[in-house]
């Protein structure tokens, strides 16, 4: 009995530690004027970010097809028997809902796809399709697999720091947090995500401060099983704080890990943030 | 009232810290708002009467100074308890409990103000009280001590001295003392002037500075309407409600089949209107108070009609004076603040404070006052209101906005408050204004016309011109600042709000500096350090 994992590109998950766990990673859609690419394939965050501050060129994105998801499945499913699919929260995408639909056409076909919505974004999720793997690589069942998916969630946290509203406002994916989008003060918005909605941390006028309060945040979580530091432009600034947050992270230096196009896209350039999954003995 | 003659006297005393001079004004209308409010005719007796005085002047107390003047009349009501008329033991009782109740009422109580010239009132008047116990007698001996009082505040707040001035609030209390006195010897007080009492009986020459009465006469607004309805059965709780839905400086009470109604607003009919669904309209008295009340009441309208009628779990209600301010505030306010008009010359009331509590679209409010002589008024509201109501204690306009960056309408109100108190201590308050008398500030001579800046409470510099003191400022206090925030006042135009961004972006290329109209008046910059 072996179980695929499988998880969405909002994940952020690095190359190397997705293909280290064997987690398969369904692209969503970035588009840009008439055209399309399938995130992380066809376009690099790297030239995503070149791309964002022409006002001239606003991207959107999309969900994976139903297609894309069978396509996925199908081939997992000729080297496994079952699938568990951790998604990107149903609140933001349509991507748990395109997994959804797969599943049953997958069902049908007599192969089992269970699918999670974590409610969770970027490395939280992609923390989450860790644990998972960890577990199934120990054999874990099926059934154990979605109970982990559930339980690692709800220690996860992603938060995010944003250099400006712009991004986050024209994307409108702004949830709770819409009530910032009025001030005539500059400020950053520290964003996090609860039930799988964007909701405001706090408003910090100057970015040292704002770094201050990642950290914080990140040593009032600990004990932590999983950290990752996240960064859209800036990976200097990234790589700082995941030193100074060292003794946080469960094994040495925690990862740092660019946000991907999707993900980047409502940040913007110049934001900053971290992915973590709590110890399962502090929540 | 012997205030008014006096009013502008005690005005211009009124030095400390800026010369905003409001204190004879703030009094004076703040003993009005209790005569508007005594019983018509004659036939209560004493206790009667102080326990409607004793409401009125809380809920009509404006600045400071109101405020400590109404902890005079609430313990004029708690020393007559029953009794039916007033003694001098009373009186002594009424100004002990005075000064107690200041002293506990005021976050940090300063001696050589008008909290010095109670507790040595009181002390007077009880020895005068236990040796004879008319009144007469009591109140001749406490308005000659009162005055005395008064004369010794320099000795005691050095300020004062510097500024040569005698405290203002005190000398109000003993200017009503002296005509509460000469009423009851059947005298007429009203025109009297009462010389300052200066020290080594020096003469008080203060200029009268005539715009800035103007501008505090200006404090009233729209339509003041009071009328009465008789009916049996009415329903007093409701009624308020309406009222302060509809107008501001709503008070209104009853006994017996009464209701009186105050209230302050554009449209006076609508009151009388919500009046009649209640029963019959008596002693209708509608006065206009002045042109630029009816832009406050529009204004406010606007704010309130344009929320949502469902209720927020968290409201904010913040005092600020400026267009560009305000706003500012409500921008920031994530959809659930409003803003009360007020600030230095204008302290809002306590029912001013109440009111817009009231009208605020939440059971759970945070107030900010965003100023220092409005954080005891405010302090009174959460026990006028049935609404959670929480006090910010923001000294300024500057660290008011800092708070309320804090603010989140997707947390509780404690875990508001919480993150809205710990930034208080966080924020540097500059202000940039030009002198508007010769004064003497900090141990610095200020020419009348000669741009000054401090910076929490000290000179940081004196100049010809504001610009120039502003950048001294960020000089001396800006170098290990994260960011600093400056409003421009009125007195800049929109163009120099730009050139001074651009000129502080020259010179202070390496510090982060956001320039915002604030559109504030007497400041012409508000500078924030964080």
């Amino acid at each position: 009995m072996s179980i695929a994992v499988v998880t969405d590109s909002t994940s952020d998950l690095p190359v190397n530690i997705a293909s280290h766990h064997n987690i398969s990673v369904v692209p969503l859609n970035v588009h840009i004027q008439d055209d399309t690419f399938r995130d992380g394939i066809d376009i690099s965050a790297a030239e995503m970010y070149r791309k964002l501050p022409d006002q001239k060129v606003i991207p959107t994105t999309s969900a994976p097809s139903v297609g894309t998801f069978l396509e996925f499945y199908e081939r997992l499913a000729e080297t496994h028997d079952e699938i568990i699919s951790i998604h990107l929260s149903s609140k933001l995408s349509l991507t748990h809902g395109s997994a959804v639909n797969a599943a049953k056409e997958m069902q049908s076909k007599g192969t089992l796809v269970k699918v999670v919505d974590t409610a969770q974004a970027s490395m939280a999720l992609g923390w989450t399709a860790v644990e998972v793997a960890e577990l199934v690589a120990k054999g874990g069942t099926i059934d154990e697999a979605v109970i982990r998916a559930e339980n690692a969630a709800g220690r996860a946290s992603f938060v995010g720091m944003v250099d400006t509203l712009e991004y986050l406002v024209r994307g409108g994916r702004i949830g709770k947090a819409k009530g910032f989008v009025g001030s005539l003060l500059k400020f950053r918005p520290i964003l996090t995500l609860i039930e799988g909605e964007v909701h405001p941390v706090s408003r910090v006028r100057n970015r040292g401060k704002g770094i201050a309060e990642l950290k914080t945040m990140i040593g009032d979580a600990a004990p932590l099983s999983k950290l990752a530091v996240l960064y859209t432009t800036e990976e200097d600034l990234a790589r700082e704080i995941a030193i100074s947050v060292t003794d946080y992270a469960p094994d040495g230096e925690p990862i740092v890990a660019q946000l991907g196009p999707v993900v980047g896209n409502y940040l913007g350039p110049g934001a900053l943030g971290f992915g973590l999954i709590r110890s399962a003995s502090s929540a | 009232m012997a205030l008014d003659a006096n009013r502008e006297t005690i005005n211009a005393l009124n030095v400390f810290p800026v010369p905003d001079g409001d204190t004879g004004t703030n009094m004076l209308l703040s003993l009005r708002s209790v005569i508007e409010q005594l019983p018509d005719g004659t036939s209560e007796s004493a206790n009667e009467v102080a326990k409607i005085v004793a409401r009125s002047a809380l809920l009509g107390a404006r600045g400071n100074s109101g405020l400590i003047l109404a902890q005079y009349f609430k313990g004029l009501s708690e020393a007559i308890g029953e009794d039916t008329e007033l003694t001098g033991e009373h009186f002594a009782k009424s100004i002990r409990h005075a000064s107690d109740s200041a002293y506990k009422a005021l976050p940090n109580p300063v001696e050589g103000t008008m909290l010095t010239v109670y507790r040595e009132c009181a002390e007077i008047s009880e020895t005068a009280a236990a040796q004879n116990p008319d009144l007469e007698s009591v109140m001749s001996i406490v308005a000659v001590e009162a005055l005395k009082s008064v004369q010794r505040t320099p000795q005691l707040l050095p300020i004062l001295a510097e500024a040569e001035v005698v405290d203002s609030g005190g000398f109000g209390f003993a200017v009503m003392i002296d005509g509460a006195l000469r009423s009851l010897k059947g005298e007429d007080p009203i025109g009297r002037k009462i010389p300052v009492p200066m020290p080594n009986d020096s003469k008080f020459t203060g200029a009268i500075k005539t715009d800035f009465v103007n501008a505090s006469e200006e404090i009233e607004w729209g339509y003041c309407t009071v009328f009465a309805i008789e009916s049996e059965n009415i329903d007093i709780n409701k009624l308020r409600d309406q009222i302060a839905k509809i107008g501001r400086s709503a008070v209104v009470d009853g006994a017996d089949g009464i209701a009186k109604v105050h209230v302050h607003m554009e449209d006076p009919g609508l009151a009388l209107t919500m009046g009649l669904d209640y029963g019959q309209l008596s002693n209708i008295e509608i006065a206009n108070m002045d042109t630029q009340a009816s832009d406050w009441a529009a204004d406010r309208r606007e704010d309130t009609s344009s929320e949502d009628t469902n209720l927020l779990p968290v409201a904010v209600v913040a005092v600020a004076v400026g267009a560009g301010l305000k706003d500012l505030i409500i921008s920031t306010g994530m959809g659930a603040t409003s803003v009360l008009e007020g600030g230095d010359t204008m302290n809002p009331s306590v029912s001013d404070l109440l009111a817009a509590v009231e009208a605020a679209p939440s059971e759970n409010v945070i107030l900010l006052p965003n100023n220092k002589n409005i954080i005891p008024a405010a302090l009174e509201v959460p026990t006028l209101t049935n609404k959670d109501v929480r006090v910010i204690q923001t000294l300024s306009i500057q660290t008011g906005v800092a708070a309320l960056l804090e603010f989140n309408n997707t947390h509780d109100i404690n875990e508001n408050q919480k993150a809205m108190n710990s930034v208080l201590s966080e924020i540097g308050d500059g202000r940039v204004c030009i002198a508007t008398r010769d004064a003497n500030v900090y141990g610095n001579k200020i020419k009348k016309g000669m741009a000054f800046a401090t910076f929490n409470e000290e000179i940081i510099a004196v100049g010809s011109e504001p610009f120039s003191v502003l950048t001294e400022l960020i000089e001396a206090k800006g170098e290990d600042a994260e960011i600093i925030t400056i409003y421009t006042g009125d007195s800049i135009e929109k163009d120099g709000i730009e050139s001074t961004d651009k000129l502080l972006r020259n010179k202070f290329g390496d510090l982060e500096i956001e320039v915002i109209y604030g559109g504030q008046p007497h400041y012409d910059f508000l500078v924030a350090v964080e």
